[in-house]
């Protein structure tokens, strides 16, 4: 219920929020915040900026005149979920406006200013993004002024706008990703993802604690971190104050792990693959598994490409973990499901809506359906994928010492053809010619990741030659960067709204048990998932 | 929340029972939506549509 209708909340912040919108999206029009925004390094975004302040601000007066003409009348479906809700919708639209252009990237700065005193970025290791900040603010915004009156029933639009967000995610990935591994490493990470759930809900049992704080956790310590948590939070009834405990409890998790990870993995002797399987299976959260594959080895690209392959592949068993949780709860609660009433009745219509748009990305219907989200190779002759006649005169030019076979073989194919490509004659056969060009790509992603570890010394033109000529066969689709977009403002939103729901009391009640179980549900997997690892992958994991 | 809470108390006035069960419901589900299955199903709508929109003008207009 919105509100009564023994009196509705004042229309005066209303006018006050569509002012605010309306004044911010004129402001950026004239340029007169240009200065500020390129300060903070947000100035490419001027075009969102302008449509969100408009866009919002104009539905916020008009909201404020039907209103102004509904008070002191009986309250209708029209005024509970349209007049009544839209003012919170405009406040989180505001404070999401805010974390995003404002809070995140004075961060960010803040942290890189720090990097001297500390020696690393600060932002980066306590992942102080867009997701910890929405959550925050809304925590404090209620344990300390409380939720404004006007605001209230807004704030219950943040779960459906996060399910907008779940949805959106499938639009991110492809069938192709599982098709790229072998058999072996599904298996491998079906079995930690399963095994993993099926763990914490185990420990869930031992430690005597709530279901739904069970389920949500296990879905976010087996899957990945935050789309987890809020894709199986309503399968479970999990409070909001739960959902933050779990992502709270990943992410610092997750910290742990950057630091131990590429210690042990040094200290073991890994080798490249074998730490980016580790890592993937063992971190949750994937800039967290980047940064230790990187922290790792910075030389050998290829550790980054599998921790992440591997990271990713795991949010293809959502839909399952899905089905498993919504089984486990039906049980705990005493109903007895059949098969039917599990996976039709059951399961989540917006969790079929990320897999209608998983199977869109799959066709190829926003990008080519090799892509990963949205990133895509495109080898195919083009003058304007061509290095620069300049750039082409130095590579002829440069003499490389210490290059390995392959590398060198890139190189040289790289000043016949002009960019990277497969063999002309193969150019009928997309497989191989594709198949040729990647391992040049790779060959000259080697060159330049070696001369960043220091290995080899190559001169800034040719370094920037081939840069370019890398940089020119990686293409991004502009729907699935929209898109994504779009996800990432329904999940600061959603969030925003999320942590506007967690009173301390709520935090009281959940305690210490969360962390306990994470913990130990995390350190186990790490140590399974170390030990196969150790024994079974070997080298090569990527088909 | 608490103001939210204090506000359907306002609001609402109902038995110590009845309220707390509904304050603990409305803890766990939040919704302006009738019932799940309908904001599932407006979510679901809603991306279709910001979908559609997207590919109209990122691919086919563009």
């Amino acid at each position: 219920m919105a509100s009564s209708d023994l009196g509705r909340p004042s229309n005066v912040p209303v006018w006050i929020l569509s002012g605010l919108l309306l004044l911010y999206g004129a402001l950026v029009a004239s340029g007169a915040l240009t200065p500020m925004l390129k300060a903070l390094h947000v100035h490419k975004q001027v075009d969102l900026m302008e449509i969100l302040g408009f866009t919002f601000g104009g539905i916020g007066i008009l909201t404020a005149m039907l209103r102004s003409t509904r008070m002191n009348k009986p309250m209708t479906n029209l005024d509970t979920f349209v007049l009544e809700t839209i003012p919170g919708i405009l406040f989180i639209v505001m404070l999401a406006m805010g974390i995003r252009w404002i809070a995140e990237p004075i961060v960010v700065m803040m942290s890189k200013s720090l990097v001297p005193v500390l020696g690393f970025k600060i932002h980066k290791v306590l992942n102080l993004n867009y997701v910890v900040l929405g959550i925050l603010v809304g925590i404090i915004i209620t344990n300390s002024w409380g939720i404004p009156k006007f605001a209230a029933s807004g704030v219950k639009t943040a779960r459906f706008v996060l399910k907008m967000g779940v949805i959106l995610l499938g639009a991110r990935y492809s069938f192709a990703e599982l098709a790229k591994l072998g058999m072996v490493s599904v298996w491998m990470i079906g079995f930690f993802v399963l095994g993993t759930v099926f763990f914490v809900l185990f420990l869930g049992k031992v430690f005597k604690q709530p279901k739904s704080m069970t389920g949500v956790l296990s879905a976010g310590m087996g899957v990945c971190g935050v789309s987890a948590t809020v894709a199986c939070a309503p399968v479970v009834k999990a409070r909001c104050s739960e959902m933050a405990y779990t992502i709270g409890t990943i992410l610092g998790f997750g910290i742990l792990c950057m630091f131990a990870f590429p210690t042990i993995g040094k200290i073991v002797g890994m080798n490249a693959t074998q730490f980016g399987a580790w890592a993937g299976t063992g971190i949750l959260n994937s800039a967290q598994v980047a940064a230790a594959c990187l922290a790792f080895n910075a030389v050998d690209i290829k550790t980054l490409k599998v921790g992440e392959i591997f990271n990713i592949t795991r949010v293809l068993f959502l839909p399952i973990i899905v089905l498993v949780l919504a089984s486990w709860y039906g049980k705990a609660a005493g109903q007895k499901l059949s098969f039917k009433e599990v996976v039709i009745d059951k399961f989540p219509i917006f969790i079929i809506g990320f897999l209608l748009l998983f199977a869109m990305s799959s066709f190829g219907l926003f990008s080519p359906p090799g892509h990963y989200k949205g990133k895509y190779l495109d080898f195919s002759y083009n003058q304007r994928t061509e290095v620069t006649p300049e750039e082409l005169v130095v590579l002829k030019n440069a003499k490389l010492e210490g290059l390995t076979p392959e590398e060198q073989a890139a190189y040289n194919d790289l000043v016949k053809q002009h960019q990277i490509a497969g063999n002309f004659e193969d150019r009928d056969n997309k497989d191989m010619f594709d198949a040729t060009a990647r391992k040049r790509m790779a060959g000259l992603e080697s060159i330049l990741a070696r001369e960043k570890g220091k290995e080899i010394t190559i001169s800034s033109d040719v370094k920037s030659a081939v840069k370019h000529a890398v940089k020119q066969v990686h293409k991004k689709s502009k729907t699935i960067v929209t898109l994504t977009d779009a996800m990432v403002w329904f999940f600061a939103y959603g969030l925003i709204g999320l942590g506007m729901q967690i009173t301390r009391k709520s935090i009281a009640q959940a305690g210490g048990w969360p962390l306990v179980m994470g913990a130990i549900s995390g350190v186990t997997k790490a140590t399974l998932s170390f030990i196969v690892v150790m024994y079974f992958v070997k080298d090569v994991v990527l088909k | 929340m608490e103001e939210n809470v204090k506000l359907e108390k306002e609001n609402c006035p109902v038995s110590p029972s009845v309220d707390s069960d509904q304050q603990d419901n409305e803890e766990r589900a939040l919704s302006v939506f009738a019932s799940e299955k309908n904001e599932d199903l407006t979510a679901l709508v809603l991306v279709l549509i910001v979908t559609f929109f997207v590919l109209l003008f990122t691919k086919w207009l563009a």
